[in-house]
């Protein structure tokens, strides 16, 4: 079953890690904080709102 | 989703209501949030309450907008911090399958379905999260028998592609002798072209290439190979449609692992090298180009290209993935070059494997490479 789940999931994720890049990923219209969990749930408690976290990998 | 949701430009209204993160799993700097929030699946997205830092909310896999919007609309901790009703019932089993243990996610999950009233807006989250949870815990038939029941539920609506695609691998895996196996594949077969063929279900193309995969998970499984190939051939003509509609070199490269797969079904590796040379261009400093590209010239039996496509992606890969890389560079230099230098790389590959933190080690990748040693002995 593992092996669907991956086919189902590794596609989704597939976001080019193109630093450099001539061609930039597309821009998030959200503002997502990067790498930095401490620095998210400070903020998230500061402002009392939830945090929403995507785990995600460049492949 | 990055390609495709959380670029448009209608949920940006809820940009002020939530603090965001984004965490690249592969980095050693997050084995720390991997150990605290178990990933098993790319990608899971939580909502976690910043109080006591537990999931509210857990989702794997993907969403189009639709779910993306609904997930984010009312107030995700209320159902917790309240602590009573159906809701709150969804967001203690969401803990649960927060900490990674399936079997206890599972439990809660359908003891959350027992209690739901008809019609609860939660349903479809609900049984695909159950199914999700079932299908990582070895429970096949029980797993067939939540699919068959929600797929007439789930009608018409994004989820029944989910509830098709792990109800047809849950059947395959249900053992020779169970007396229900065919029918039960013929079934879920059914359901999954029924899903394909309804081009109005807001189904992101994407999850729609993982129902092709799951149907070719049948045919192999009937040893068909004839209509494997036909599958296949329809898989990539599908891929390369949806491709040739992206906006942005992103959005098009998001199909490039899956139409690699479909070009190898069917035997023709070499139609994968234009587009994987495209994104090479347009993305130079990903390392998934020239990995797929080595894949892609292994099939083709083109050695020296597989071995300098696989050189440059081992100079940009880090994190567990990297582990793939040299997997596939181990097979290319055996069978290339001669078994000596593949038994150095793997000797390289487990020191690097039992170099990652812990969060982002594997004991079993560890394994199969202990494996694989082995044999070179």
């Amino acid at each position: 079953m593992k092996n669907l789940l991956f086919g189902i999931l590794s596609l989704i994720a597939l976001a080019p890690a193109a630093a450099g890049a001539p061609s930039a990923p597309a821009k998030s219209v959200l503002p997502f904080i990067s790498d930095d969990y401490t620095k998210a749930l400070a903020q998230a408690r500061a402002r009392k709102l939830p945090l929403f976290i995507e785990a995600w990998a460049p492949w | 989703m990055k390609a495709f949701v959380f670029t448009d430009p209608s949920i940006a209204r809820h940009a002020g209501r939530f603090v965001w993160l984004e965490i690249d799993t592969e980095k050693a700097k997050n084995a720390t949030f991997r150990r605290q929030f178990p990933v098993q699946a790319l990608p899971t997205f939580f909502i976690v309450d910043p109080l006591d830092e537990q999931v509210a909310i857990r989702w794997v896999g993907g969403m189009n907008l639709g779910q993306l919007d609904r997930l984010l609309t009312g107030d995700p901790l209320a159902a917790k911090r309240r602590g009573r009703g159906i809701d709150a019932r969804l967001a203690h089993a969401d803990s649960v399958y927060g900490t990674g243990d399936n079997a206890a996610a599972a439990t809660a999950y359908q003891a959350v379905l027992d209690e739901a009233p008809e019609n609860w807006p939660g349903y479809a989250r609900t049984v695909e999260a159950l199914l999700y949870a079932l299908s990582q815990t070895d429970a096949p038939e029980k797993c067939v028998a939540i699919a068959a029941q929600a797929l007439p539920r789930l009608k018409g609506q994004p989820a029944s592609g989910s509830a098709a695609a792990y109800g047809l691998d849950c059947a395959i895996s249900l053992p020779a002798t169970h007396p229900d196996r065919g029918r039960r594949i013929t079934e879920f077969e059914l359901a999954a072209r029924e899903v394909l063929a309804d081009t109005t279900l807001e189904i992101a193309a994407d999850d729609r290439s993982g129902l092709y995969i799951a149907l070719l998970g049948a045919r192999s499984d009937a040893r068909d190979s004839i209509g494997s190939r036909a599958l296949a051939r329809e898989w990539a003509s599908f891929l390369e449609r949806e491709a040739a509609r992206a906006r942005t070199p992103d959005q098009r490269a998001v199909f490039d692992p899956h139409r690699l797969s479909a070009y190898l079904e069917i035997g023709e590796p070499e139609r994968a090298i234009p587009m994987l040379e495209q994104t090479q261009r347009d993305f130079p400093a990903d390392y998934n180009p020239p990995a797929r590209l080595a894949v892609a010239y292994q099939g083709l039996k083109r050695w020296p290209e597989a071995l300098a496509a696989s050189d440059s992606a081992m100079a940009r890969a880090y994190g567990p993935r990297k582990l793939r890389i040299y997997d596939v560079r181990i097979d290319i230099q055996a069978a290339a070059l001669d078994s000596t230098v593949a038994k150095r790389t793997l000797e390289e590959a487990i020191q690097y494997a039992e170099a990652l933190p812990a969060g982002q080690r594997s004991e079993s990748t560890i394994a199969s490479f202990r494996k694989k040693l082995a044999r070179f002995r």
